[in-house]
């Protein structure tokens, strides 16, 4: 099933979501907005990390596996951080 | 340091982006000085941010119908109408060292020289963070910031006139972008240089020049070959393709 949300963070940047899930599975994730993330290769890695994550896992723990891998990956995010990209995917998957 | 200026000057769209990313290449190999350039569009085009989507971001049709280009930028942020003869885009590109470390400090930094440049022509700007400035409450410049192998790239936009009309029938402004600014108007939110006066854009050029260059050494210069070449084969390859400008 796919759905979409879109989240304008206070202070900060536009996330929308695009998720793709199957049998409560996240399946496939696409973050788009107005936002800075370096290095700009790495924000597939971020998307990654949160296919296979259950759309009913807690908002805290999808925010805890993004910081965990943009802490990994040295990324570094402007306008958005993890606690406001696992908003917007709630936010998509109707929670 | 000594930085290479490169006047104002005019290119499309997939150049422009092209030649600021051999620059930041470039830069970082100690091939090509740092560099700051200032230039316009022809024919005008939109530019959208790295990680937005230009069917949603763009009125790609309005474009073709009327003749205007698109293309996705290397830097993050929004999406951007450089009229070709509304605005002055700017590129500097520099060791990481020479600005503060923190990307939102440097924005500062690097902004202050438009703010400067423009309070030489009477207009009071001041920084919004993240990486706007405003001037009387509006956006008068909007800018990005990439950093790669140590060295930064940062490029913005300062409006000279509006043609809000045509810049609002080719980007798709999103309700939710604006919501949490509390105003209901979009056309409430830009201004541009010569809502403050009877400036020509040439004295924009100079204001923003002055602003860049203040208390640097540098020499004014253009492209050499292997520059140009660089950006002819990026241009062809990355930034003139549906492949780059479509994959979001």
């Amino acid at each position: 099933m796919e759905c979409k949300s879109k989240y304008k963070v206070p202070g900060g940047k536009l996330i929308e979501i695009r998720l793709v899930h199957e049998n409560g599975t996240v399946v496939s994730l696409k973050i788009i907005g107005d936002f800075f993330l370096l290095p700009e290769e790495k924000l597939g890695l971020i998307e990654k990390s949160v296919e296979g994550m259950k759309i009913n896992a807690d908002e805290i723990d999808i925010a805890s596996k993004i910081a965990e891998v943009a802490s990994d990956g040295k990324i570094e995010m402007i306008g958005i951080d993890p606690a406001s990209i696992a908003k917007a995917v709630k936010m998509a998957v109707g929670a | 340091m000594r930085w290479r200026v490169v006047g104002l000057e005019t290119h499309d769209a997939y150049f422009n982006m092209a030649i600021d990313e051999v620059l930041l290449e470039r830069v970082s190999e100690k091939l090509s000085p740092p560099t700051i350039r200032f230039y316009r569009w022809s024919p005008s085009a939109v530019s959208i941010g790295r990680f937005q989507s230009m069917e949603e971001e763009v009125n790609v049709e309005k474009c073709r119908e009327i003749g205007v280009d698109y293309v996705r930028r290397i830097t993050g942020g929004g999406a951007v109408y450089h009229d070709n003869r509304g605005e002055i885009t700017y590129s500097l590109v520099a060791p990481e060292s020479e600005f503060p470390k923190g990307i939102r400090e440097s924005y500062r930094d690097i902004c202050s020289f438009i703010i400067s440049g423009l309070g030489s022509l009477g207009i009071k700007a001041e920084f919004m963070p993240i990486n706007d400035i405003i001037a009387e409450g509006k956006k008068i410049s909007g800018n990005a910031q990439t950093r790669r192998n140590g060295v930064l790239l940062q490029h913005g936009t300062i409006l000279y006139s509006l043609d809000i009309k045509r810049m609002f029938s080719l980007l798709n402004v999103s309700k939710e972008k604006i919501s949490d600014k509390m105003i209901k108007n979009v056309e409430d939110r830009v201004t541009s240089v010569s809502a403050f006066g009877n400036f020509s854009l040439n004295d924009l050029y100079g204001a923003l020049l002055e602003g860049f260059t203040e208390g640097r050494e540098y020499d004014f210069g253009m492209w050499n070959r292997e520059e140009l070449e660089a950006a002819e084969k990026l241009r062809i390859e990355i930034y003139g393709t549906r492949k780059w400008n479509f994959n979001r």
